[in-house]
């Protein structure tokens, strides 16, 4: 395959928004969170700091990096220092491999007799298109609890001890859940490129004749769909699975003792892997980019609407995320690992039999 | 040549990890440095053209197997200590055991002329036919594994049961 400097300088486009849409979800989710949680809450929220308190994400982030850096006494500096980069790392690198929009044929673009960009090249708005593409992300998901186990063991102090084992007992729990939810999208796509997944989810299902719904996975996958999003909330340690921070019982949890702005990096790496998670249940489940009850034309128009379809169906998810805090109390320990164990891993081996039935007799 | 950079760095990463795996004191720390030298080999696949093996080197390993050795060491928070030279005899037999298989490993890795090359084509990395393999050709030892996994899941659940009246495991503590 041919590999010149406009393939390296489009990569690099690309890697460029992708982390920058990264990194700017963080204090905007922060903001969606605090006003969300008014809103839900019947309180007013941040509101003094920018237009509709737009700015105080900008202003926490200001006062993390200005805070004491305070390491423990007793704790184990290097891997204190380098735990919160263990949890980030897996959060930015994850999307590399999700689509997020219809490939298209860039025109040819010229300024004042320059080409500034010879034409007929194919844009493909994904980072690393692999073959394994799923795979990866789960291998890279499932580094992500060595941050908060380090953490935990690193700082020395027991409420970021139960935190960490809390946070590595659930994760992995919920892991094979998750992992299993996910199958069935990929035995419909016979592919692991989330591309393919993207692709087999366009077109629709015609209902008595008349009705027409887009053909995504969710409907005939319902179960996965529903086990997959809650297992999801678990691995992002979101209420109401929130065990390994749960403010009553463990002050922080496993960043209990971090400050500044390594603390601002677990924080940070919940937003990102949040973000990272609703990206995925899109792909999987709600179509990806596809844009329902209509065809885009594989040109600039067609791009640039599935780019907007994909970013709605994240932001509605994220919303869903903040909605489910505020609205639903937190587990209980026992009635987690109960959830994850003799419930969802039942339901997702149940969903693959009736997924494969559905598939043999071609029904999907 | 970038391929030969990433080579070489996760060349040296792996072998300086795997290193502080057995002379570092403190076991949290082998744990971790032996995740990192667990990944750097899958890097080692991924630049083979096998993506689908380095990413259950990662998942499996690193992901799997070594969260709970972590789990375990972390929870035993085995201290600090140095431990009495009781046996000698069985010093002399680890050092003399472990350098005899390195000056093996040297002696025919220096002596060996031929080094087999890989041909250019990719692995079979595709699932499709791995998968096909699988459950074509190598059907019996895939279902022999997943009975010694289930007798070892069923031995693991009697183990630590705990009878109806709440008594003590059973297992030997």
């Amino acid at each position: 395959m041919p590999f010149d400097a406009t393939d390296i300088s489009l990569s690099v486009l690309k890697i460029a928004i992708v982390l920058g849409v990264l990194l700017s979800v963080t204090p905007i989710m922060v903001w969606v969170e605090r006003r969300g949680s008014a809103l839900i809450q019947d309180r007013v929220g941040p509101n003094r700091v920018g237009p509709f308190g737009l700015l105080q994400s900008f202003a926490d982030a200001l006062k993390f990096i200005l805070k004491e850096d305070v390491i423990p006494a007793k704790a184990h500096k290097v891997l204190y220092t380098l735990a919160p980069m263990f949890g980030l790392l897996p959060a930015v690198t994850t999307f590399a491999v999700i689509p997020w929009g219809r490939a298209f044929i860039i025109p040819e673009m010229t300024l004042a007799g320059w080409t500034l960009f010879e034409g007929g090249r194919l844009f493909e708005p994904i980072v690393a298109d692999v073959n394994v593409g799923i795979l990866l992300i789960f291998a890279l998901a499932s580094l992500g609890v060595y941050g908060i186990v380090t953490a935990g063991w690193a700082s020395n102090s027991k409420y970021s001890m139960f935190g960490a084992v809390r946070a590595s007992a659930q994760m992995i729990s919920y892991e094979l859940a998750l992992t299993l939810a996910a199958i069935v999208t990929l035995m419909s796509a016979g592919s692991l490129r989330l591309v393919d997944v993207v692709n087999s989810q366009a077109g629709y299902f015609v209902l008595f004749d008349m009705i027409k719904i887009p053909a995504w996975n969710m409907f005939p996958m319902f179960i996965g769909f529903v086990v997959f999003t809650v297992s999801g909330f678990a691995e992002t340690n979101r209420l109401p699975f929130d065990l390994p921070e749960a403010e009553a019982e463990l002050v922080a949890g496993y960043h209990t003792e971090y400050s500044s702005m390594k603390f601002a990096m677990f924080f940070m790496a919940e937003y990102m892997a949040m973000f990272t998670m609703a990206a995925l249940i899109t792909t999987l489940f709600l179509g990806g980019w596809d844009v329902p009850w209509y065809d885009e034309p594989p040109t600039f128009l067609g791009f640039a609407l599935s780019v907007l379809a994909f970013a709605t169906k994240v932001g509605f998810l994220l919303f869903v995320f903040v909605w489910v805090r505020w609205t639903l109390p937190r587990f209980k320990y026992d009635q987690l690992m109960r959830l994850g164990w003799k419930v969802f891993l039942p339901l997702a081996i149940l969903n693959i039999i009736i997924v494969a039935l559905l598939i043999a007799f071609q029904w999907i | 040549m970038l391929e030969l950079i990433v080579f070489y760095v996760f060349a040296a990463m792996a072998v300086i990890f795997a290193v502080v795996v057995i002379t570092h004191k403190n076991t949290v720390v082998s744990a971790i440095s032996l995740v990192a030298s667990l990944f750097s080999l899958a890097v080692m696949y991924v630049l083979l053209e096998a993506p689908f093996i380095a990413a259950l080197q990662v998942i499996v390993y690193a992901g799997a197997i070594m969260v709970l050795f972590l789990f375990v060491i972390m929870l035993l928070n085995l201290q600090l200590q140095d431990e009495e030279r009781t046996r000698p005899v069985q010093q002399f037999l680890g050092w003399f055991g472990s350098a005899a298989f390195g000056i093996t490993l040297i002696y025919y890795i220096v002596k060996a002329t031929v080094i087999q090359t890989l041909p250019h084509t990719p692995f079979m990395s595709d699932v499709r036919s791995l998968g096909i393999r699988l459950f074509e050709a190598y059907v019996f030892p895939f279902e022999m594994v997943s009975i010694l996994l289930l007798s070892a899941i069923v031995g693991a659940i009697v183990l630590t049961q705990r009878g109806p009246m709440g008594e003590e495991p059973r297992g030997d503590r």
